[in-house]
């Protein structure tokens, strides 16, 4: 592994990621990624962002409901988790709830700066984590989004395409030129594999 | 909230435990909904100068137009590549280029404006990716749109499997080249039967 930069001072670049081409998104848990950004490595927070970048998006886009506000929100996230990596402590508990968190503050973060600018809006309590039932959607929605991106883009494409294009098993068949089975197949085992990655985070 | 048909997707001759495995994934997919669709510019990997603390990505005001740029250079060179040897007679005065979002992300478009000086504007839309909608009554629709607002119809169409689709739409008023009323289009989908009308492409 590359690279002994002292503890983040500085956030990655471009030019020396290196370490993407031989630890591939699969191969390495969020543990170990985590491990190596506390050291310093610019690919695994590749990896780490190519995982995480849609659930935070997801999270920031339904709290804050603009587009603009949500994409800093993303940006600031991943520029905590780069200089706050050295806090993460694995004892304590996975990666997901603890990026989770970070994503929240940033949001929180948006959420009064918006009530700040403007005195007429009197929101202050949409700053605090909200009721219940929306914190268990959001926390579904990030598992459930994190896990999607596990699965291997042919199953994951059958996935999305049965759930939310609102396409049948046969338009999906015709839509992608491949038998009905094969399509059946790739959503059967995609629904076992998310299955088992949802189960495998419970049991964290 | 509605989804597949949960029978339909996985089938009756698994396991007991292992349908009930499968239908727990499948309520909290439907619970979760589909992941947003991220700009092309933070599809990307951090880039950044890594001699000063600034956030990976561009800030969005700061580096929105270099990313934008970037994007639409890349989406009108993979644009040109797939239709660049079609032949069509349309005289095009601009092109407003789109792309897919959640599944359909992979699908492309681009939108050709005709002249606008006379009362009924042309324009041609081509699209790639979409699949077809088989349901009769069932159609895209392309709109244009003010900060996420739908604000006016340009058109209906269809698709067809494996084949880029090109089709001549015209609209009874002007769009005009400076956008004064409206910030970018979308297109939707209308299925026969469902109120819901969700975004499968947009600029």
């Amino acid at each position: 592994m590359e690279l002994a930069l002292p503890f983040p001072a500085r956030l990655p670049g471009r030019a020396e990621i290196a370490t993407i081409h031989t630890m591939s998104v699969h191969e390495a848990s969020d543990g170990e990624l985590m491990r190596r950004v506390r050291e310093g490595d610019r690919g695994a927070f590749e990896l780490l962002y190519r995982r995480y970048s849609r659930p935070v998006f997801g999270l920031a886009l339904r709290r804050l409901g603009d587009r603009g506000r949500a994409e800093d929100a993303l940006q600031e996230t991943f520029t905590s988790v780069w200089r706050s990596a050295g806090s993460y402590r694995p004892e304590r508990g996975p990666v997901a709830p603890w990026l989770f968190a970070v994503a929240r503050n940033a949001i929180v973060d948006r959420l009064r700066q918006r009530t700040d600018t403007t005195a007429d809006v009197p929101e202050a309590a949409a700053a605090e984590p909200g009721p219940p039932d929306r914190a268990e959607a959001d926390w579904i929605s990030w598992r459930v989004h994190r896990a999607l991106e596990e699965l291997p883009p042919a199953e994951r494409q059958v996935i999305e395409l049965a759930y939310w294009s609102g396409l049948s098993q046969s338009e999906i068949a015709e839509f992608l030129n491949a038998p009905l089975g094969t399509v059946k197949t790739r959503t059967r085992s995609g629904l076992s594999r998310l299955a088992g990655l949802l189960e495998e985070e419970e049991l964290r | 909230m509605t989804g597949p048909d949960f029978h339909e997707l996985v089938g009756d001759d698994l396991p007991e435990e292992e349908l009930a495995r499968l239908r727990r994934a499948h309520d909290l997919l439907l619970a979760a909904g589909p992941p947003p669709e991220l700009s092309p510019g933070l599809e990307q990997p951090p880039t950044l100068d890594t001699d000063v603390v600034v956030p990976f990505l561009p800030r969005r005001r700061r580096g929105r137009g270099i990313g934008l740029a970037v994007a639409v250079g890349v989406l009108a060179f993979m644009l040109g590549s797939l239709w660049g040897t079609e032949k069509h007679d349309f005289d095009a005065d601009r092109t407003v280029q789109m792309h897919g979002v959640g599944a359909h992300r992979s699908a492309l478009a681009s939108i050709e404006i005709g002249d606008e000086s006379g009362e009924n504007i042309p324009m041609v839309i081509r699209v790639r990716g979409l699949p077809p909608l088989s349901k009769r009554g069932s159609f895209y629709e392309l709109l244009v749109t003010s900060e996420g607002k739908q604000l006016a119809s340009c058109g209906v169409f269809n698709t067809k499997a494996g084949e880029p689709t090109q089709v001549r739409l015209s609209v009874p008023y002007r769009l005009g080249k400076d956008q004064t009323w409206y910030d970018g289009w979308v297109v939707v989908r209308r299925v026969r039967g469902s109120d819901d009308a969700p975004v499968v492409m947009t600029t």
